[in-house]
């Protein structure tokens, strides 16, 4: 992850919104997922010098606690991961901060030009897990 | 998952927000997430699982 992040060509803000949170399934809640939060993208600073991470107590935008926006160059992008990201989802958090700091985006040229054409705008929500 | 965050990225017309389904179980149970991923869109459940980046553009440029 040191030569991902290493490679980053613009920087990257983590900001990790907390607030009163939603009561989990059975199992979870002796984890303090706010606490997790904070440490796992703190964590994540600490591997390169273009990822930062700031912590606000209810910032705008942010209906679900805990969560974090990625932010390439400071600027909200409409990305953002309600929850904690553990287990396999750690590594769409990863992926994120790498595609955040590209300067062009990868995906294929015809879904640029598909995306080109959108004259709407679109909330896309994904449901995930850790498993 | 990482391909709605590129889609995101590419244009300012999307937003991506990954909802961990455990964490909220209320809204997981309200959109009927039985399977992940689960992709809704403006707040309509549209499918479930992963596919390849065209079919994914394709789907959701056609929600």
């Amino acid at each position: 992850m040191r030569e991902w992040f290493a490679a980053l060509e613009r920087p990257v803000e983590l900001l990790v919104g907390l607030g009163p949170e939603a009561t989990p399934r059975a199992g979870s809640r002796d984890v303090d997922f706010g606490a997790e939060m904070v440490r796992v993208c703190e964590g994540l600073a600490e591997l390169g010098e273009n990822v930062t991470c700031r912590v606000e107590q209810e910032p705008e935008g942010f209906p679900r606690f805990p969560a974090v926006s990625i932010l390439p160059d400071g600027r909200d992008a409409g990305v953002r991961y309600d929850g904690l990201p553990w287990g396999y989802e750690l590594g769409s958090l990863v992926g994120a901060i790498v595609e955040a700091g590209r300067e062009e985006p990868t995906l294929r040229p015809d879904s640029l030009a598909a995306l080109g054409e959108l004259d709407r705008d679109l909330a896309l929500d994904v449901f995930v897990t850790p498993t | 998952m990482l391909l709605a965050f590129r889609c995101a990225f590419a244009s300012e017309r999307i937003a991506a927000t990954a909802i961990e389904a455990n964490e909220f179980p209320q809204l997981s149970q309200e959109l009927g997430v039985w399977a992940v991923p689960r992709i809704v869109v403006d707040g309509e459940p549209r499918w479930d699982g992963a596919v390849p980046e065209p079919e994914f553009l394709r789907r959701l440029l056609a929600a």
